[in-house]
């Protein structure tokens, strides 16, 4: 199937939509889970990006960046969740204002 | 890929296959002492691969990586403190039991991503470098067995450097929807060509998006709040490692995609990085002489000394050759790793046997000079070398760079220099006052049973920093002739 | 009615994406996350990269999601947590940050709208995309598998912390 010819515009201002939400919920939330799936949706937005820039100049390097972003948000996840799972364990809360001894 | 683009890539396939051989050996049998020697032999090999590596240089091979003496040198320089982590960390796990052969595996695949990040040319070499060192760092952070600290200054840096990654990579996205290239010199091509006349601020606001990400990872202010916390939790070798390694190796790509991809036309963002530069001396310099805790006193420290670095950046831009800059960069990169690491590496040889808790508030430090006077030794010169003080590293490498800045007539960024230095000096004499005096508290560990690879260490480390303080000739003269 | 298809497809994914972040229960939270990504897939599609469509599917909504899942199901978060939630997400938190990332919207809206032209309309085939990245790219792949490999001693290394100490207690 041929590709759609969509303004660019439109699909790098939805994407600059995404991660702006990714970005509110990084700020808002507390709950590291939620934390660690707007830093999903941050990296999945420029991934976007990558792809709708690649359409544009009918390139592969986007498509192929797009999947170097998820190698990355895997490795992320990964030890992110890791670490979810100590912190539950040793301080049996998710709230990451509750892990704040780091202060000045 | 043919013979000559192996052999320059030498010093990239021996750590990659050390870590492969360091992987079987865990998964065969679990020993210590063979998992450390390993680690050990593949970082001093990597180093010692620059040598062929540079028969053949410069060489692209593909659009990722560069050979060349620039990524070679530095490349082998973060090797070499790797190594020095390495060595530390031997000693600091001593006491700390546990499975701690993964933790010399992660160390080995974070320097490999260090080591990418000096040859890169192409945002996919920048993205899978910065994250290899960073992803391996997150699991070192939280490695040992010590407490909550760990654990919330790994889950901080996770975020927060996640995010980062994130905007650069958003920014990069919109560099290249404008102009159509990931490569460094492809961009330069095309802003040359004036494709990027048609969407100036779309360009503006991409590098805008690279430099926040990566001045996270630089932690230049106002994206530093992370650094004193993660240092403070981490254990010292890993922040040595942190604020040496990690952040030299993310300054050398910078230093890169900055001059390569023809940036520093736009003088807008130089005057923003003349900004973030003057903050992040100003802040980090006054906010260091509030603390009690020696590693965050450190962490500040290391965010003024990112923002002496980051004037090499403007000089290089604005000055018609950028060659003295790049050479100062290069110099202050060297001097400010080896200081760093010889900073922590005290912080983590005195904690050895600390338990939960790591001796590292001002006060576990009084007296040392009596109790152990080598180990004072090397952090008295470190300090001195950190506050730019005559015959160390630091003096010549704030010499260089000031002779940079007046060569481009930056002169508010060279106030800002003298003012941080000035105000730099009191909180490293305090500690060193500190040192002096005889102090009530408990005796930070008994250091006769120090393992000889540490000894070795401090006293190389010691050395080097006096060495390039005294004879800066040879070294000068090397960066002259590769850069 | 394609374009059409492409802008629903684009509505759907924010809705979803801003829906996900603010509930309070974090299975429903992963569910419209989960939407989103598959709808982020179809503009994939209708952009002509039909291998990132599949990926996405695949790893993100299949892979990398269902890691999420795992997690909150051993977490047990329960009711509790959901009360507590609500708690944490008074709207007037919401305030600050939403005005901030809003200005950082209009000017990233402001940069972008400067650039013009459209999706090239061509497919690039998944065989174009194999061909480049084990052409160019091969390092890339090697570098990645490194990157996994951390990612993996990462997680198993924290992962069996967490283990024993849960034994442990």
């Amino acid at each position: 199937m041929p590709g759609l010819q969509v303004p660019l515009e439109h699909v790098l201002m939805m994407a600059a939509a995404l991660f702006i939400a990714g970005l509110v919920g990084l700020m808002v939330r507390r709950n590291i889970i939620f934390i660690l799936m707007s830093l999903e949706v941050m990296l999945n937005a420029s991934a976007l990006a990558f792809v709708a820039a690649g359409a544009h100049w009918g390139q592969a390097d986007g498509q192929i960046i797009f999947m170097l972003i998820l190698t990355v948000a895997a490795a992320e996840v990964s030890v992110g969740l890791g670490l979810v799972l100590l912190l539950q364990r040793r301080f049996k809360t998710l709230d990451m204002d509750n892990a704040n001894r780091l202060r000045d | 890929m043919n013979l000559a683009a192996m052999q320059g890539l030498l010093p990239l396939l021996v750590l990659g296959l050390g870590a492969a051989v360091l992987m079987l050996q865990i998964s065969i049998r679990r020993q210590l002492g063979w998992s450390y020697a390993i680690t050990v032999a593949t970082l001093l090999l990597g180093a010692a691969a620059m040598e062929p590596a540079m028969q053949v240089a410069p060489l692209q091979v593909t659009p990722l990586l560069r050979v060349d003496n620039l990524g070679l040198f530095f490349g082998s320089l973060f090797c070499l403190s790797g190594a020095v982590t390495a060595v530390i960390s031997r000693d600091y796990l001593r006491s700390r039991e546990g499975e701690n052969e993964e933790y010399f595996l992660l160390l080995l695949l974070s320097t490999l991503g260090a080591v990418i990040l000096a040859y890169s040319t192409h945002v996919a070499a920048l993205l899978l470098g910065l994250e290899l060192l960073s992803v391996a760092l997150y699991a070192l952070i939280a490695y040992p067995e010590r407490g909550t600290l760990p654990l919330e200054a790994a889950i901080k840096y996770l975020v927060l450097s996640g995010a980062a990654s994130a905007t650069l990579l958003f920014g990069f996205a919109l560099i290249y929807a404008a102009l159509g290239s990931l490569e460094y010199a492809e961009i330069a091509v095309q802003i040359s060509a004036g494709r990027a006349a048609t969407s100036p601020a779309l360009i503006l606001m991409g590098a805008a998006m690279v430099f926040a990400g990566l001045g996270f990872k630089l932690s230049v202010v106002p994206f530093h709040m992370w650094t004193p916390d993660v240092y403070e939790g981490a254990p010292a070798p890993i922040s040595g490692f942190l604020a040496g390694v990690s952040k030299g190796a993310v300054f050398i790509a910078v230093l890169r995609w900055f001059l390569e991809s023809g940036f520093f036309q736009y003088s807008s963002l130089l005057a923003g990085i003349t900004l973030l530069s003057i903050a992040s001396i100003l802040v980090g310099n006054l906010l260091a002489l509030l603390q009690t805790n020696v590693k965050r006193i450190l962490a500040y420290s290391s965010i003024a000394h990112l923002g002496y670095l980051l004037i090499v950046l403007v000089a290089a831009g604005v000055s018609p050759e950028p060659g003295l800059a790049v050479e100062a960069g290069g110099y202050y990169v060297v001097a400010y790793v080896i200081t760093t690491l010889a900073a922590f590496s005290l912080l983590g040889l005195i904690s050895r046997q600390s338990g939960d808790r790591e001796y590292d508030q001002l006060s576990d430090l009084a007296g040392l000079f009596w109790k152990q006077p080598g180990l004072a030794a090397l952090f008295t010169v470190a300090l001195l070398s950190l506050a730019g003080i005559p015959l160390t590293a630091g003096f010549i490498g704030k010499f260089y760079l000031i002779s940079a800045g007046v060569d481009a007539a930056l002169w508010g960024l060279l106030a800002a220099l003298v003012i941080g230095s000035a105000i730099g000096i009191f909180y490293y004499l305090r500690i060193i006052y500190t040192m002096t005096t005889v102090g009530e508290q408990a005796n930070p560990g008994t250091t006769a049973d120090m393992l000889v690879g540490s000894r070795l260490v401090v006293y190389l480390l010691i050395f080097a920093m006096l060495y390039l303080g005294i004879v800066p000739e040879p070294l000068m003269g090397y960066l002259r002739t590769i850069l | 009615m394609m374009e059409s298809l492409f802008y629903m497809a684009g509505f759907v994914a924010f809705t979803a994406t801003v829906l996900s972040l603010s509930r309070t229960n974090a299975t429903h939270a992963l569910i419209y996350l989960i939407i989103s990504l598959l709808a982020v897939a179809v503009m994939f599609y209708l952009m002509g990269a039909p291998f990132a469509a599949a990926l996405e599917i695949v790893v993100y909504a299949g892979a990398i999601m269902v890691l999420f899942v795992f997690v909150i199901m051993m977490l047990n978060l329960g009711q509790a947590g959901e009360q507590r939630e609500r708690q944490w997400l008074a709207p007037r938190i919401w305030i600050v940050p939403t005005l901030l990332a809003l200005i950082l919207l209009v000017e990233m809206a402001l940069a972008i709208t400067q650039i013009s032209g459209t999706t090239s309309g061509v497919e690039v085939t998944p065989k174009e995309v194999g061909l480049t990245l084990f052409g160019p790219y091969l390092l890339a792949v090697e570098i990645a598998s490194m990157l996994l490999l951390a990612g993996l001693v990462g997680a198993y290394h924290l992962g069996r912390r967490s283990i024993d100490r849960s034994r442990q207690s």
